[in-house]
């Protein structure tokens, strides 16, 4: 014996093993998907809990994501009003208007001079009577800025606001956007509730497969030591679980997919008519493809998580004896 | 082809299984392991295929100090054993096929060979055309064919067997004898434990004997070596 054969290397040329190792891939993949056909009453009952589980963070998703759109509309609301100093003349405050409507963050501007303002004070107010005898006019001039779209935020706004104060002739500005500030804060709570029950729904499936996979483990305890016996390495072993974990996240992801559009498609009749009734038109926007793709992905991830756990845990434990 | 060198195994708790045992295969060679039930034969075959590990003494397989190689490397070195059982540790549930076939499937054959090479085994041990069978429909002795096919079918140079005739008339046992003695012609070295010694009476290979952890007489206390 020239050369001892190694007795801890396999006996294929690396390039067959390299092919068989797609091939087995394949094999294993596909079979543990007909594993999951020949008991299909548990497979249903599990698919159906990570179904569950999985669509209600993409319902919050849906509610986020069209809560914004509603929201986006609301933004530009945002309105700047500009009080004119007292005493400056038609001349100097036309000057101004022209200058603030070349500010790139400006969108319209309109103007109301102290006559108009009175007039509509009077109008408005009730003490039509009482202000006729005043000597002077006690309103100032205002201006109403609306601002671009780019600065419509609050924090765009405000801005926009101190630039504007720094005008000689603006007395002081008001910005009317604590409605606006509140409704985003409220949606930022939203979104962090969203993504807390989120984390806990996803751990949950977690949780389904990696239970899951270890009662499949516990059932095929003797086969696990038998294929331990003829020399089976972990890896070879293991990959059955694993792709049953994908299998059950990536039909898991689906059918919450398939929930979710039910939904939105219950959800949007009733919509249309409380929308009719207010005169506006939305619909609800459901999931795109590309959130299926990723919901799709990231269910068969939390699968192949699953399992992986499991595997780990419970498949080293059985050992041949 | 394997060889013991003042190997001891204590169990934990303190059963002292195996006790100073030398003995040494020899590459080709077939022999038996005897002994009395708790005389330490499993416990043996054990340390050889790695299921358990030994506390004291040097257990080689073709010259590889078995002790160096980790738990990443058992399977490989699993896969150049064969390994037959008392009770045979058939997947219930497979087709003969499919359980003859599972080493080499663990070892990444490709599916036409797989086909070749199963049906060699099934050959082998006269079970020709039985390969779409459940094991359970098969009878005890045919059962245990299933499980030495599936040994041999991947031909691992070396063949271990652990009471493979236990459950097994004496005309069913002899039949396995002469199949492993054909093994052991191509080449193969052979190591069955039994304690059926009218078995072995009538055979003409080298005996070691185990009685309570140890190791009679040494290395040749039998009869002699080779025919």
């Amino acid at each position: 014996m020239s050369k001892k054969p190694n007795i801890t290397q396999s006996k294929l040329p690396l390039s067959g093993r390299i092919v068989m190792f797609f091939i087995r891939h394949v094999q294993q993949g596909m079979s543990s998907m007909g594993e999951l056909w020949r008991s299909p009453v548990s497979s249903i009952m599990t698919m159906a809990v990570l179904g569950v589980s999985l669509s209600l963070p993409a319902a919050l998703q849906v509610l986020v994501k069209n809560a914004e759109n509603v929201t986006q509309s609301w933004n530009s609301a945002a309105e700047i009003s500009l009080f004119i100093n007292k005493g400056r003349s038609e001349q100097s405050i036309q000057s101004l208007l022209s200058r603030i409507k070349a500010f790139r963050e400006v969108d319209t501007v309109s103007y109301i001079s102290r006559d108009q303002a009175l007039e509509e004070f009077q109008r408005l107010s009730g003490f039509g009577e009482a202000l006729s005898y005043l000597d002077d006019n006690p309103l100032p001039a205002v201006v109403t800025v609306t601002p671009s779209i780019k600065y419509s935020s609050p924090t765009g706004a405000r801005e926009l606001l101190a630039k504007l104060e720094r005008e000689p002739e603006v007395n002081f500005g008001r910005l009317d956007i604590e409605w606006l500030e509140r409704l985003q804060a409220l949606l930022k709570l939203l979104e962090k509730t969203v993504l807390a029950i989120a984390v806990l729904l996803v751990l949950a499936v977690v949780l389904v497969i990696g239970n899951t996979i270890r009662l499949a483990i516990m059932n095929r305890r003797t086969e696990i030591e038998v294929m331990k016996l003829v020399g089976a390495t972990e890896a070879f072993i293991q990959r059955p679980f694993l792709y049953t974990g994908i299998w059950y996240g990536v039909i898991g992801g689906i059918l919450a997919w398939l929930i979710i559009n039910a939904l939105v498609w219950y959800l949007d009749g009733a919509l249309a008519e409380l929308m009719g009734l207010y005169g506006s038109q939305l619909t609800i926007q459901s999931l795109t493809l590309t959130e299926l793709v990723k919901l799709v992905l990231l269910a068969s991830f939390l699968g192949w998580l699953g399992s992986y756990l499991s595997v780990r845990q419970h498949l080293r434990n059985i050992e041949p004896s | 082809m394997i060889q013991f060198e003042q190997v001891s195994k204590i169990y934990p708790g303190g059963q002292k299984a195996l006790m100073d045992v030398n003995f040494h295969l020899r590459k080709g060679e077939m022999a038996f392991l005897t002994g009395h039930s708790g005389a330490g034969k499993s416990t043996l075959l054990k340390l050889i295929t790695v299921i358990e590990r030994a506390t004291a003494g040097r257990v080689s397989i073709n010259g590889h100090n078995i002790a160096n190689v980790g738990p990443k490397h058992v399977p490989y070195l699993r896969r150049n054993i064969g390994m037959i059982f008392q009770n045979h540790h058939l997947l219930m549930d497979k087709s003969v096929f499919d359980n003859i076939a599972l080493p080499l499937v663990i070892e990444g054959f490709s599916h036409g060979e797989i086909r070749k090479r199963v049906a060699g085994a099934l050959d082998m041990v006269g079970l020709y055309g039985k390969e779409r069978h459940l094991p359970i429909m098969l009878s005890g002795g045919e059962q245990q064919r299933v499980g030495i096919a599936r040994a041999i079918v991947n031909k691992p140079p070396l063949l271990l067997a652990d009471e493979p005739t236990g459950n097994l008339d004496p005309k069913l046992s002899m039949d396995i004898l002469r199949l492993f003695e054909t093994f052991n012609d191509s080449g193969t070295s052979v190591l069955i434990a039994t304690h059926d010694l009218g078995l072995i009476a009538r055979m003409k290979y080298r005996t070691f004997t185990l009685r309570q952890g140890r190791m009679l007489g040494g290395e040749s206390s039998s009869r002699e070596t080779m025919r």
